[in-house]
Order: structure tokens, then C-alpha cells, then sequence
């Protein structure tokens, strides 16, 4: 099993409203390396009939999130509104926050709205829109209890907050005077199942927010006022599209003006459309059409990566039974650099590294796969070393011995033999790239895994939800083990 | 002009030397057999002949080619030097008859009817016609080294190496491998011959080399060096195995 099955990927998940560095690595890299030169001030012009690429989080409900398969809410409203009065095109990139910031960062993308708060730290990398949004911080229980309904009950208890977001602020400035604990998390889906299991009594959350998941029938209700908070804003790259920045203003201003800026906050906010509770059948068959679509990109990656680590692993392979000191150490070096690096890292340095290394934006399929490839790719290198130093020495120097050379005796000699060793190895790895492939949910990458966060960060049906994922993976690798098994029979007699 | 001249040889590995310096010459048709105590460079000797092991020092000259010049091609001169190993080192993967094949097509020597009635017939010189279609797990060790030989013999080789062939066999099986060597030696096939069997040695060789530490001890006809050792560890080391 590789290591890096083991890290826990929700750590790295939507941390909330801040920004998180990525590593130390890719921080110092940026430094040293510099914004690319397309950073340069540009003087203004019309945004009209341009295509702007803006990322989003995945699923920060109301403000954006998944309603069959569409990404809705008041950011997606709001910008999509915008975008038709100022008559520029909008693509839109569902990434997380943090990544949908690294990529802004990175000129990945050109625009993010993503409910972030306006403040003087992403001021200074950032340039920010008029603000569209007044939040603020409310706080709920579990809907059964009875014992809460102010700050003055919580004395001696723990409540959960979301990681770096205001909600924490508050509850931390006020800890002391009511005497009760802040116990941090990282999302709002989490901070709600821990309220509902009894580990926090109470969570203070953006009231929106709230107000929507108990909408949802997350099993909370809110026992106090909200209090004043931040404003949210959109953001670019400081000192690009300028223009984009202007558009969204004055489109704003429109919107305000024609009163469709508070139809749009009413249809997500003042009323929100209550959601019956829904049956496990009606969860599974509602969240199927999406999963099935993340299943599907799951299966595409592994395959093309499997196939590209297959062509590194045996490239490679060879060179690492090679007779040659310096091809050794090559490969040597490669397998060294992607076993002993996690994964996750990998991902973002592809995603998020490399492109602000280069100034060349990297689609997040090409990254994905390309850190899928070149990881699998190294332990496909170890598995083809094993499979070709195990097949006894005595059969290469039998066939040479008949006159027959180097590659001659591996061709028909050394390399039927060892693939015949190899196959289990390669189902293996295949059954773990595959696993791996759910990794790539933190760079954005739309596969299973990351389909169904999107559909519990909205749903709060965590458990249930998770469990759906889990069956698909466990149906769809039983096959491919079963079918893999099959064919090692039929072809390795 | 020798069929194998050998001056000078050395092997090391690493900083031990298991060859000190060989002078060998073995006539065309000529039957040397190697004998001596386990550790004594016999197998190391051997393999040297078609270049399995990389040469140290001194010179090995098989057919006019020096196998120390590395401008020589080592692929087209062991076309010429048939190998038998101890662990018979069949290929697994292939039938009995593809074994045999695999060389004189893949180096375009025969064609495959060609390759494959050449086969054939080398099996039933072996006797083991009715196993062309096995594969070398359905054979006993005394098959698969006769299939070994044939497959040895599928490239019409003018030297035969015998590496301890007879080691890994149960005793039963030894006799039908011998006679295949036996009959080979009756037709003049210049061979060498690592062995352990000091009756078989003195029976078919027309020379026996004794070696010990890496050099060699004695040599001469088999009746003088079995018969009247002058050297006293070859007496000593006969004493122990006759």
C-alpha cells in the first residue's frame, strides 16, 4: 500500500475563509521566481465579449454549491447576472478556496468570487471589487436542545468554529467572558455533525450560512442575533484585469439599482425553499447521476495515467538493471523524488507550482494526471526491477550463450518470464493509482471523491453520502480485480 | 593452430583472484576435462572460454577470435560455443522444440522448417522426439539437460562447454546424459568439460586438467593423471573422491 493513501485529504479541503499556504516549498519558489510578466499593470479596457475564467469553491452554500449538477447560489447568480449586463463570457471553476486562491495567485484564473471576506491581508495581493455581500456571525444548536439560547450558557462548554474564518474571531474574543472553549474545524459539514454527535454544544458559523443548512435540515437552529461582520468582495490578481474589476462594479451598481440584487439574495436567503427530508433511495438516486459523472473522469485518469507510469515504468525499469552507473542513478533518482514526496504534494506542486515556475497555466486533468503517471510511474519502475532481477540470472546468460544479444535475450527471453511475475504488482498498483486518483479532489479535480463532498458539503447527509462513494469504489475495483485476475490467467498459463 | 589457446589468464572479484594465471591450448577435436576440489576455479575457467565472465588479465583466443579485444563480436563467436550448465537453464516460458528453435531463427541462421526439422532431428539424437511439445517443467532432470545439449547443439557449434552438467541429476539420471556427451565426443567435437565423474573423465577424455586454487596442478593423459598422480594434491585429492 502506498503511503500516501494514508493522508487524510479533507485536512487540506476548503479551509475556510483564509488563505493557507500551500508549503514553505512553493512559497519560497514563488519568491524567489516572481509573479510572471503577464503580471505587468495593463492599461484598462472594455471587458465586453471577453471570456474571463473565475474559480470558485466547491460548495460554500448558498453562495455557491450543486443543485442537480449545477453550480448555483448567490455568487453564481450574482456574477452570471453581471456577466450578461456587461456582456463578457464567464467560465467557471469550481476549485475550493484555497485552491481557487493559489490559482488566482497563479494566473490560473482570472477572477474569484468565492463568499471571501474582504481584509487588509489579501489587499495587498488582491485587487477587490465594491463589496456585495454584509455577512456576519450567528450561532445554532442542535435543534433537540433546549439548554442554549445565549453566550451566558456556554459556560464550561466547547463549541466548533471553521478554521480561520471569522466565526472563530468572534467566538475567540469572546471565549473569556463566557468561559467556554473554541475547538476549530474545517468544515462547516464537520462542524455540524459535531454538534449533532454532542462534542461541541453550539457553532458560529456565517449567518448565511446557517441559515441555509438549517434550511437544509442539518439539524440546527440559530438561538442568536447575528452580529456585524466582514463584507465580501470579488477579487483579481493585483494589477490585472483591471477592467474585469470595473465591469463587476458597475454591474453591481445596476443590479442594486434594479432591485434584481435583492431578488437574488431573497431566493437564497429570506426564503430559502425548505428540503423535506429525503430518504436514502431518493439521496442515492439523486446524487448517482453526479457520482456516476466523477466515476467516470476517476476511471479516465487511472486508465491514461496506468498506461503513461506502465511506459515510465518499464523506460525507466530498464534503466535501473541497466549495466551503465549513470542510467541507473537517472532512474535511480526519479523513483527516489516521487515515492519519497506524498502524493497530495505532487498534486499541488503541478497544479499550483510548476505553472507560477513557468507562467503556463496547466489544466487541472493535465496535472492530475500527470501526478498520478509519474508516481505511479516509480513504483511501476520498482515493480519492473524486481520482476526482471528476478528472473534468474541463468536465463540471460543461457541465451547468451547461444549467441543471442543483450536485448534479443530480454525480448524473448527475460521479459516474458517477468511479466508473468509482474502482473499481480500491476494490478496492484493499478487498484492504488486508482484509490490515489481521490487525492486529486484538493486540486479541484472533479472525480468521485470530490463529486461527493460537493454533495454533503449541501446535503449535510456526510455519512450516507460517503457511503454511496465508498460502494462505487469498492463495486468498481472488485471488478477491475476480478477482470484483471482473468486475464492474468488466460495469458500468464 | 589450437581451437582454444588460453595465456595468462586471470579473474578477480573484486579483490579476490580465483584465476591466477591459466595457459591452456585445446586442439581441434581434443577432449579436455576439468576436474578438481569445489571453489577451485573449474566453473570460472569454464565460462571464461565464451566470455560469461568478464576477463581480468592474460588472453583467450576461441577461432581465431580474441575475446579480449572488445571490437570482437562476443554475440557471433558464441554462435560457435555451445554451452551446458549445470541448472540446465531451459527457457520456461517455451516448449521443448521453441527452446531448441529460439537461436537458429532469431539469428536468422535457419529458417523456421529449417530450424524446427533441425530441432527435431537433434531430439532424436537425445531421444526425446516425443517430448517436442512439452514444456521443460514436464521433464525429468535428465531430460532437460539432454534437451540442454540439443539446444546447445541447434546453432551446429564447433566447441562444446560442459559446465558441470551431471551435478544437479539424480544418480540415475547421470548415465543418459553421459552417453549424449559420450556419443558427441565419438564424433570429434572438441569439447571442455567441468565434471565431478572421475570414471566418465577418465573414459572419454584425451586430456584431464586438475585444477586447485585458482591454477592449475597437474595434467596430462587420463591414465597419468589418475593413474600415476605426480603432483601431491592431486593424489590427495583423488584419494578422496575415487
Amino acid at each position: 500500500m502506498n503511503p500516501q493513501e494514508l493522508f487524510p485529504l479533507h485536512i487540506l479541503q476548503r479551509a475556510g475563509r483564509r488563505l493557507l499556504a500551500l508549503t514553505g516549498l512553493l512559497a519560497v519558489l514563488a519568491l524567489v521566481f516572481g509573479p510572471p510578466a503577464s503580471a505587468a499593470v495593463q492599461a484598462p479596457h472594455s471587458a465586453t465579449g471577453k471570456t474571463y475564467v473565475i474559480g470558485t469553491d466547491t460548495t460554500f452554500a448558498p453562495f455557491e454549491f450543486r443543485q442537480g449538477g449545477e453550480l448555483v447560489g448567490i455568487d453564481m447568480d450574482l456574477l452570471r447576472a453581471i456577466a450578461e449586463k456587461q456582456g463578457f463570457k464567464v467560465e467557471i471553476q469550481s476549485l475550493g478556496f484555497d485552491a481557487a486562491l493559489q490559482a488566482l495567485q497563479s494566473d490560473q484564473v482570472d477572477g474569484v468570487i468565492a463568499g471571501m471576506s474582504i481584509t487588509d491581508e489579501r489587499r495587498q495581493v488582491f485587487d477587490f471589487s465594491e463589496p456585495y455581500f454584509d455577512s456576519g456571525v450567528q450561532m445554532a444548536v442542535a435543534e433537540t436542545n433546549t439548554d442554549i439560547s445565549s453566550y451566558e450558557d456556554l459556560k464550561g462548554k466547547t463549541v466548533a468554529v471553521k478554521r480561520g474564518s471569522e466565526g472563530e474571531a468572534f467566538a475567540k474574543s469572546i471565549a473569556g467572558k463566557y468561559g467556554f472553549t473554541v475547538k476549530p474545524l474545517d468544515q462547516s459539514a464537520t462542524m455540524y455533525d459535531d454538534v449533532k454527535a454532542g462534542n461541541s454544544v453550539a457553532v458560529f458559523d456565517d449567518y448565511p450560512v446557517l441559515a441555509y443548512g438549517i434550511a437544509q435540515n442539518n439539524g440546527l437552529k440559530a438561538v442568536t442575533e447575528k452580529e456585524r461582520g466582514s463584507s465580501y468582495g470579488f477579487a483579481v490578481n493585483k494589477g490585472n484585469n483591471p477592467e474585469l474589476v470595473q465591469a463587476f462594479n458597475t454591474g453591481l451598481a445596476e443590479l442594486k439599482a434594479s432591485g434584481e440584487y435583492q431578488q437574488i439574495l431573497d431566493k437564497y436567503l429570506a426564503a430559502p425553499e425548505s428540503a423535506g427530508k429525503s430518504t436514502f433511495w431518493e439521496l442515492l438516486t439523486q446524487s448517482l447521476p453526479a457520482l456516476l459523472k466523477g466515476l467516470v473522469l476517476t476511471l479516465f485518469a487511472t486508465g491514461l495515467s496506468i498506461v503513461i507510469a506502465l511506459i515510465l515504468g518499464v523506460g525507466f525499469g530498464f534503466l535501473k538493471v541497466s549495466r551503465r552507473v549513470w542510467l541507473r542513478g537517472i532512474a535511480t533518482a526519479y523513483v527516489a523524488i516521487f515515492r519519497g514526496t506524498p502524493l497530495l504534494v505532487q498534486a499541488f506542486f503541478f497544479y499550483f507550482g510548476l505553472p507560477q515556475l513557468t507562467g503556463r497555466p496547466m489544466d487541472v486533468l493535465t496535472a492530475g494526471v500527470l501526478t498520478l503517471s509519474l508516481n505511479a510511474g516509480a513504483y511501476m519502475t520498482e515493480i519492473v526491477r524486481g520482476g526482471v532481477q528476478s528472473v534468474d540470472p541463468g536465463q540471460m546468460e543461457a541465451s547468451r550463450s547461444l549467441g543471442l544479444g543483450y536485448f534479443k535475450s530480454m525480448q524473448k527471453v527475460v521479459i516474458p518470464q517477468a511479466v508473468k511475475i509482474m502482473t499481480p504488482s500491476f494490478i496492484n498498483q493499478f487498484v492504488i493509482t486508482l484509490k490515489d486518483s481521490s487525492l486529486l479532489a484538493v486540486i479541484g479535480f472533479a472525480e468521485l471523491t470530490y463529486q461527493g463532498q460537493q454533495i454533503y458539503a449541501s446535503n449535510f447527509r456526510t455519512g450516507e453520502t460517503l457511503l454511496i462513494v465508498a460502494a462505487l469504489y469498492f463495486v468498481v475495483i472488485t471488478v477491475l480485480i476480478k477482470l484483471s485476475n482473468i486475464l492474468d490467467k488466460r495469458f500468464n498459463k | 593452430m589450437s581451437k582454444i589457446h588460453v595465456a595468462g589468464l586471470t579473474k578477480s572479484f573484486g579483490s579476490n583472484e580465483v584465476l591466477k594465471g591459466l595457459d591452456v591450448d585445446v586442439a581441434e577435436g581434443e577432449v579436455v576435462c576439468v576436474i578438481g576440489p569445489s571453489g577451485s576455479g573449474k566453473s570460472t575457467f569454464l565460462r571464461c572460454l565464451n566470455k560469461l565472465e568478464d576477463i581480468t588479465g592474460g588472453k583467450v583466443v576461441v577461432d581465431g577470435f580474441d575475446l579480449t579485444d572488445p571490437k570482437v563480436d562476443l554475440d557471433k563467436v558464441r554462435q560457435h560455443i555451445g554451452m551446458v550448465f549445470q541448472h540446465f537453464n531451459l527457457f520456461p516460458h517455451m516448449s521443448v522444440l521453441e527452446n531448441i528453435m529460439l537461436a537458429p531463427v532469431e539469428l536468422k541462421k535457419l529458417s523456421r522448417p529449417q530450424a524446427r526439422n533441425k530441432a527435431l532431428e537433434l531430439l532424436e539424437r537425445v531421444g526425446l522426439a516425443s517430448k517436442a511439445d512439452a514444456r521443460p517443467a514436464q521433464l525429468s532432470g535428465g531430460q532437460k539437460q539432454r534437451v540442454a545439449i540439443a539446444r546447445a547443439l541447434a546453432m551446429s557449434p564447433d566447441i562444446m562447454l560442459f559446465d558441470e552438467a551431471t551435478s544437479a541429476l539424480d544418480p540415475e539420471m547421470v548415465g543418459e546424459v553421459l552417453q549424449v556427451i559420450r556419443d558427441l565426443a565419438a564424433e570429434g567435437m572438441t569439447m571442455v568439460v567441468v565434471t565431478h565423474e572421475m570414471g566418465f573423465a577418465r573414459e572419454v577424455s584425451d586430456r584431464v586438467i586438475f585444477m586447485a586454487d585458482g591454477l592449475i596442478v597437474e595434467e596430462g593423459s587420463p591414465e597419468s593423471v589418475f593413474g600415476a598422480p605426480r603432483q601431491p594434491r592431486t593424489r590427495d585429492f583423488l584419494a578422496k573422491v575415487l
